[in-house]
């Protein structure tokens, strides 16, 4: 092994530190992503008639309005975040964040944090919601981490901190911006990786372990389907497929200032290897069950795995936006 | 003089921005409100023009209300403005001062209403010579707010329809022009046709004991503007057509033939001068279409003063296959669309009923009266029901056989005059 050096003096330091002994500089790197990206370039030419003046929205030659991206595809060291506008959606208000904290002279993340986040298309601007709340709740984690706190406390911050965010995302539109969150938190310990997961309405977090363990889906959804089947109805019955959707929980203006269920949060120990997988409904609408979700990530890596899943729910139809975070874990390390 | 920023210029679009896949028209009501604060006070121009052709000696009483009326507008000058009293004849002489403009103050407006009262009738008419006169004038303020009234009892004899053509299109951006009839020998035409291209309003004072109440709130009217001169700068996509762009409210003007390329994919169109009023334009723009959802940019409308930009609105368009959504109309469209059909029909009718043709002005002015019962236009609908009577039972019209010319004329003269429809909010 490597000895490891402070960044600022230099001094030697122990892996697990998250301070330097010396000078108290912090050791560990956040480091983070969010899709999708919407800063294009304002001087990158016109696709549809090649002007190449400079311009932000619409195209002062042709009119047409920069045409975001179908999809936008990115990685964390060994995370793969993936979402795509689907079909039937003229834009793709979803959106993922992810952080990792990487100790100095490591590339493997002590701990991530990741958000997805399915703005509802009810509400105007609803990407707006979606993009504020997935980057601040990854944010919070990611410091209430750094600050020492347990998962679940830091799972607790990353919600009132994309509440925050949703509820002020968009405020000059009429109707409030609103979406759901998701979000996970893995940090490995001598035991296996601990996975804390919080949600508000019906994005999901799976865990996948590689066969014969059974997946199972780790989050339970804020919505009418789930109340329902909570109350003793069946999956296949008609109340609850007309249900399926609409949301009991959600983040915005006009949601409660607290509104994720305490209960949501929860926290399982897991041995590896095997997949923890974030989604959008875009993605379990067509893969309700999570064994066939599984199927897709045993045995490909994290970018394959993502990218099939993607186009299975756009084959299907890609009726809702997509969205799909694949986090591999390790063996116990 | 007030600087730009002094004046808040709002501009709202109002439209559906869905189009149905392969199709590209795009109507937006586009509104303008200037929020004017009190601001050091422009430089203005007043012109008021006085017909004396000798025709204004009858009937007794006609020449002496117009002087009234002329001493009447000159009470409401502002002190400070820069005014001209022009004699109009098949000449036009200033009155006061003798030469050039004079500063309004107490002693110069008394001076001018004994100028004006010392007029007699003397001569023919030449309106084009008139318009030229106070052109010669006017022109030593340049950027001040300048405004004529032009007052005439008969019609431009003394000119071809040619010479008074040229002269309108010589004074138009050099000022603004309110005209008034009084009587019934003059044509609505002639002065609709000066009024149209100087951006100001033509009536009938059939009585011209009415005339001193009109010129005094014209000439109030004009001392609340306080911008000078605003422009209406549209940019279009690359292969659209401007199908037209109206003033719609409060009276219907085309501007479409008004506009000037202004480079960039742009044309700027003359909105004349302003005080604290809000106006609506209808714009139809004819883009290329787009693939279904894709969204375009079919017009960006600027409100302009000299190169500066006071107000934006975009005029967005969406291609969806979603037929519930492209087959909705502006319910603010389809009333100008209306209203500017009710002014077209009016004037159609008249102007058939005159040649005689009463079957398409029957057909054309139950059209209007049809047109202006539904938009809730009392005001037209009132001047038509002195020209047509309409059967309460079958809701069928019949031209009325004993019309006076004035009420004739006053339909004819307030056919552009439009109901308003607000923004929802």
């Amino acid at each position: 092994m490597t000895e490891a050096y402070c960044p600022e003096c230099e001094t030697v330091v122990r892996r697990a530190d998250r301070f330097c002994e010396g000078c108290g500089a912090s050791l560990t790197e956040a480091r983070r992503v969010a899709i999708p990206r919407h800063e294009q370039s304002a001087d990158t030419p016109c696709t549809d008639c090649g002007n190449a003046a400079a311009f932000d929205e619409y195209c002062n030659v042709c009119g047409h309005r920069r045409e975001e991206p179908d999809r936008d595809e990115a990685t964390l060291g060994p995370i793969v975040l993936v979402t795509d506008r689907g079909i039937e959606h003229p834009h793709n208000e979803d959106a993922a964040a992810a952080g990792a904290l990487v100790s100095t002279g490591t590339e493997r993340p002590d701990s991530i944090a990741v958000a997805v986040c399915d703005g509802v298309s009810s509400s105007a601007g609803a990407h707006l919601a979606a993009v504020a709340a997935s980057k601040a709740g990854v944010d919070a984690m990611l410091a209430a981490i750094v600050a020492s706190k347990k998962s679940r406390a830091a799972m607790l911050a990353g919600l009132a901190a994309a509440a925050a965010a949703a509820a002020s995302a968009g405020t000059e539109s009429a109707s409030a911006p609103s979406c759901t969150y998701t979000a996970a938190i893995v940090a490995w310990t001598a035991d296996g990786a601990q996975i804390t997961v919080g949600n508000v309405g019906d994005s999901r977090a799976y865990w996948l372990p590689e066969p014969p363990a059974a997946a199972q889906q780790l989050t339970v959804d804020d919505s009418l389907a789930q109340e329902l089947i909570t109350a003793g109805a069946s999956a296949d019955s008609d109340a609850v497929q007309r249900g399926a959707h609409t949301l009991t929980r959600w983040l915005g203006a006009d949601s409660d200032p607290e509104p994720w269920s305490e209960s949501s949060v929860q926290t399982t120990t897991v041995v590896g290897p095997g997949t923890l997988l974030l989604c959008s409904d875009g993605l379990w609408n067509y893969l309700p069950d999570a064994a066939d979700i599984a199927r897709f990530c045993s045995g490909t890596d994290p970018g394959a795995a993502a990218r099939a899943l993607t186009e299975f729910a756009l084959n299907a139809g890609g009726q809702d936006n997509i969205t799909v975070v694949v986090i591999p874990i390790g063996g116990a390390s | 003089m007030s600087s730009a920023e002094q004046h808040g210029i709002s501009v709202d679009v109002d439209h559906n921005p869905y189009l149905a896949e392969g199709t590209g028209t795009v109507d937006a009501i586009v509104s303008i409100t200037a929020d004017v604060q009190a601001s050091a006070a422009p430089d203005r121009v007043e012109a008021i023009i006085i017909d004396c052709s000798t025709s204004m000696q009858a009937p007794i009483g006609k020449f002496d209300a117009a002087k009234r009326a002329a001493a009447a507008a000159i009470m409401e000058i502002v002190d400070g403005t820069y005014f001209t009293i022009v004699d109009g004849t098949e000449k036009a002489a200033s009155v006061y001062p003798k030469e050039g403009l004079a500063r309004a103050n107490t002693e110069t407006k008394a001076a001018a209403m004994r100028a004006v009262d010392g007029l007699r009738p003397h001569g023919g008419t030449a309106m084009g010579t008139w318009l030229a006169h106070v052109r010669g004038i006017v022109g030593q303020r340049k950027g001040a707010i300048i405004h004529a009234i032009l007052l005439t009892d008969g019609k431009d004899e003394h000119e071809t329809p040619e010479e008074l053509g040229q002269e309108i299109g010589l004074a138009e951006g050099e000022f603004t022009c309110d005209c008034r009839g009084v009587g019934t020998d003059w044509e609505v035409d002639e002065l609709r046709a000066i009024s149209t291209a100087l951006l100001g309003t033509v009536d009938i004072v059939a009585d011209p004991e009415d005339l001193a109440d009109d010129f005094a709130s014209m000439m109030k009217e004009s001392m609340g503007k306080s911008i000078p001169d605003l422009t209406l700068r549209l940019w279009t996509p690359a292969g659209a057509t401007v199908e037209f762009v109206k003033q719609v409210a409060p009276t219907v003007e085309d501007l479409t033939h008004r506009r000037v390329d202004a480079g960039n994919q742009s044309g700027t169109y003359p909105l004349g001068s302003w005080g604290a009023e809000d106006r609506d334009y209808h714009i139809q723009v004819a883009v290329e279409p787009a693939a279904v959802g894709r969204e375009k940019l079919a017009a960006r409308v600027s409100v302009v003063a000299g190169e500066e930009v006071l107000g934006e609105g975009l005029v967005k368009a969406v291609w969806t296959a979603d037929t519930a959504l492209s087959a909705q109309i502006s319910r603010r469209v389809a009333h100008y669309t209306g209203q500017a059909e009710l002014a077209q029909a009016v004037q159609e009718g008249l102007s058939a009923r005159k040649s005689g043709d009463e079957k398409t002005a029957t057909a054309k002015l139950q059209r209007a009266m049809e047109l202006a019962v539904e938009s809730g236009n009392d005001g037209t609908a009132k001047l038509l029901g002195r020209v047509v009577e309409v059967d309460e039972r079958t809701g069928t019209v019949q031209l009325r056989r004993d019309v006076a010319a004035a009420d004739e004329m006053a339909l004819d003269a307030r056919s552009t005059r439009t109901a308003r429809v607000r923004k929802e909010s």
